[in-house]
């Protein structure tokens, strides 16, 4: 059950855009779809939506092929859009009746997501006099009114200021909790770091990497160390022969190739007195993966 | 269905709701109401609107030479329109120019006698605006001294009456149709009918486009078909146009009737020929034409993203609007044409034409058949291409899409679920 995405291929004119992607959503949660700018991102989400149709392939929601009448679903568009001289609270109720929603439980849902949100003041405005912010509050809001059974998130904070930013984790996490399931594109690797337990890296319309992330970042050896210290080290990590990939106030980021490279400087520094404040030999971040996987491609 | 009224009372709500479209209908009707009350407030300035007498020009009249003897008095007993003013002396034309800027007069005419020629010299404030020494004045003066001089003569009342008969001057057609109608009210109301067709359907166009330009699309098209969405836009803006052709025209009929001097909108209009039947004919042509300019409007609207291409990628629509409407108005002059015949079956001229054939009493029912058959036919056909076009070319937010472009979308089966 959940969402199949399998052998799904598309073109346009003679240029392959996704190329025989598979892969499955079987539980709620969020699942991260990454990829370069062009790399069949935005073509794979309008085509588990429905509104691209593909070349080959399945595209199944609990067993259905997917189309509007069999999936209520939401979705966040990158592209921010929202009618900006209407109000608010129009433009909130004319899409949820296009979902299929009634006036009155429109109303109730409206004012829940509005207060959650932190945009109640501003129903009766037009967007035009709201700031980036809130607006893109609005259009999460219109995605999410009409409890999707699947929603596709993509570039969810992109714009946000950190405290709003804090305020959609909060709701994506309370989505997560009521059984929804998130598909999630970003640029952003740390939020998908945070939410998603799958994700698949996509280049050039390729699947170049996927599966659990957990999984994943275990195949990898650690490959950097954060260090801090109440002195100057930098002699005494060249001593070990590790590179120093970033440092600011007595405060390293090492490349390692390895946890005994770690280790090797740590007995460099006990040696020595040197008082150490942190010491972390690290996995490789989403971003490592993403940026070696597509690299290499 | 419930979609597309979703989408079709929104659009209302939403054209309701823009201070730009209800401040514009309001200069309109403003402009109307001020229009059909210019005589009278023209009048009202000159004091005499509320006698309810029409305005006369003061004009003076001077024969030095007494060449009408005496008899320029009797014009002040005839109806013309103005107020003579007799002088037998020498007016110099400074003269005559003061006492035009002092309001004392409007315009002078100075009658001379030069080898038997009369000449009359005509003085008025500006003549930019003036080809001629107007008309009624020219036959006034000449009749006035002919009937002088025939006194003169001593001639009996036969005779003289025998001189000037009365004419009467008919018209009759060897072609069998006849025509009813004024063709000056048929063409006025044609002009209406094409505005309101055109710029109705043009609104489909830029309300399409501030939905792409929004960025608002790709939320829109997840949550309904694009094909409701164009519809359901259409028909929107379509009952809000028709509301907004029958308030103004409401409008318009209310001040001619009530404004203009009396049997001046019974001259202009027969409203005899305004049936029930002619009513719903107009209104059936103005929803099939709007129909049809809107959907192409529609397929031109999509194709942009940028708000400067609208007016170039309506332009293909806008010339076959144009030259639709010229073919059924200049066709109008000789409605009984083989070629007016043609412009109302047209379809992108029968419905500013066949109304009107239809009130003149010279289309067939056959000819009426035939041109909503074609009419329902080629607004099915724009339909499928529009909504397909529409359906691929919405989520397109590069370089505006070429007609080449529009051909590979058209045979494309990207369709969205169209």
């Amino acid at each position: 059950m959940g969402l199949i995405v399998k052998n799904v291929d598309k073109s346009f004119s003679t240029k392959k855009v996704v190329d025989n992607i598979n892969f499955e959503i079987q539980k709620p949660g969020v699942y991260g779809l990454l990829g370069t700018n062009g790399a069949g991102k935005t073509t794979t989400i309008r085509m588990i939506l429905g509104i691209l149709k593909k070349d080959s392939g399945e595209i199944t929601w609990n067993g259905k092929e997917v189309q509007r009448k069999h999936v209520n679903f939401g979705y966040l568009p990158e592209e921010r859009g929202v009618y900006p001289k209407t109000k608010v609270h129009d433009q909130l109720m004319y899409f949820a009746k296009l979902k299929g929603m009634k006036k009155e439980a429109a109303e109730e849902r409206m004012q829940y997501w509005a207060k959650r949100l932190e945009v109640e003041q501003y129903l009766q405005m037009t967007p035009e006099k709201l700031s980036k912010g809130n607006q893109q509050k609005i259009q999460f809001i219109t995605a999410i009114l009409h409890d999707p059974e699947l929603l596709v998130l993509d570039e969810p904070f992109s714009g946000l200021d950190p405290v709003n930013t804090e305020l959609l984790k909060n709701v994506i996490l309370e989505l997560i909790k009521k059984g929804t399931y998130i598909i999630m594109s970003s640029h952003q690797m740390h939020s998908i770091e945070e939410f998603a337990s799958d994700v698949l890296i996509l280049n050039k319309g390729k699947t170049v990497l996927q599966g659990n992330l957990k999984e994943i970042k275990e195949q990898y050896a650690a490959n950097r160390l954060s260090l801090s210290t109440t002195e100057n080290v930098d002699n005494l990590i060249k001593q070990a022969n590790l590179e120093i990939y970033n440092s600011k106030n007595n405060e390293y980021m090492i490349n390692i190739s390895g946890e005994d490279d770690g280790y090797r400087l740590f007995d460099i520094l006990a040696q020595n007195h040197v008082k150490v404040e942190k010491f972390e030999i690290m996995k490789p971040s989403l971003h490592d993966i993403f940026i070696e996987k597509v690299g290499e491609e | 269905m419930k979609d597309l009224w979703t989408v079709a009372s929104y659009t209302i709500k939403d054209m309701f709701q823009k201070k730009t479209f209800l401040i514009s209908n309001l200069i309109i009707l403003i402009m109307i109401v001020v229009g059909f009350n210019i005589p009278n407030i023209l009048s009202s300035f000159d004091g005499e609107g509320e006698e309810g007498g029409s305005r006369t020009t003061k004009e003076l009249v001077v024969d030095s030479k007494n060449i009408y003897e005496g008899t320029l008095n009797s014009l002040n007993s005839l109806d013309l329109g103005y107020e003579f003013i007799v002088e037998n002396k020498e007016v110099s034309f400074e003269e005559i120019k003061e006492r035009i800027e002092n309001d004392e007069i409007e315009d002078a005419i100075i009658i001379d006698k030069i080898n038997d020629k009369i000449q009359m010299t005509y003085i008025v404030e500006d003549a930019t605006m003036m080809t001629e020494v107007p008309e009624s004045l020219r036959n006034t003066f000449t009749n006035l001294y002919t009937n002088l001089q025939l006194t003169k003569l001593n001639l009996s009342e036969e005779q003289l009456a025998s001189l000037s008969p009365e004419f009467e001057f008919n018209f009759k057609q060897t072609a069998e149709q006849e025509v009813k109608g004024n063709v000056f009210a048929i063409m006025l109301l044609s002009l209406v009918l094409f505005y309101a067709i055109y710029f109705c359907a043009y609104q489909v166009s830029a309300s399409i486009t501030t939905e792409k330009t929004s960025k608002i699309m790709e939320t829109l098209v997840t949550s309904t078909k694009p094909r409701t969405i164009v519809l359901g836009k259409t028909i929107g803006i379509g009952i809000v146009g028709f509301i907004q052709v029958i308030v103004i025209v409401t409008v318009a009929l209310i001040c001619a009737k009530y404004c203009l001097p009396e049997g001046v909108l019974d001259a202009v209009l027969d409203m005899s020929q305004i049936t029930p039947i002619l009513g719903i004919f107009t209104i059936l042509y103005f929803i099939l034409g709007y129909a049809t300019f809107a959907l192409l409007y529609a397929l031109t609207g999509s194709t942009v993203s940028k708000p400067e291409d609208v007016q170039t990628a309506n332009g293909p629509v806008a010339i076959v609007a144009v030259v639709g409407f010229y073919l059924s108005y200049f066709t109008m002059m000789n409605p009984t044409s083989d070629l007016n015949v043609f412009a109302s079956i047209f379809p992108f001229s029968s419905p500013f034409c066949m109304p009107f054939r239809i009130m003149m009493g010279i289309a067939t029912p056959s000819q009426i058949a035939i041109s909503f058959a074609v009419l329902v036919v080629t607004i099915l056909i724009i339909a499928n291409i529009s909504i397909k076009i529409y359906s691929n070319a919405i989520l397109n937010y590069g370089s505006r899409v070429t007609l080449k472009d529009m051909v590979k979308m058209y045979k494309s089966k990207d369709d969205n679920n169209s």
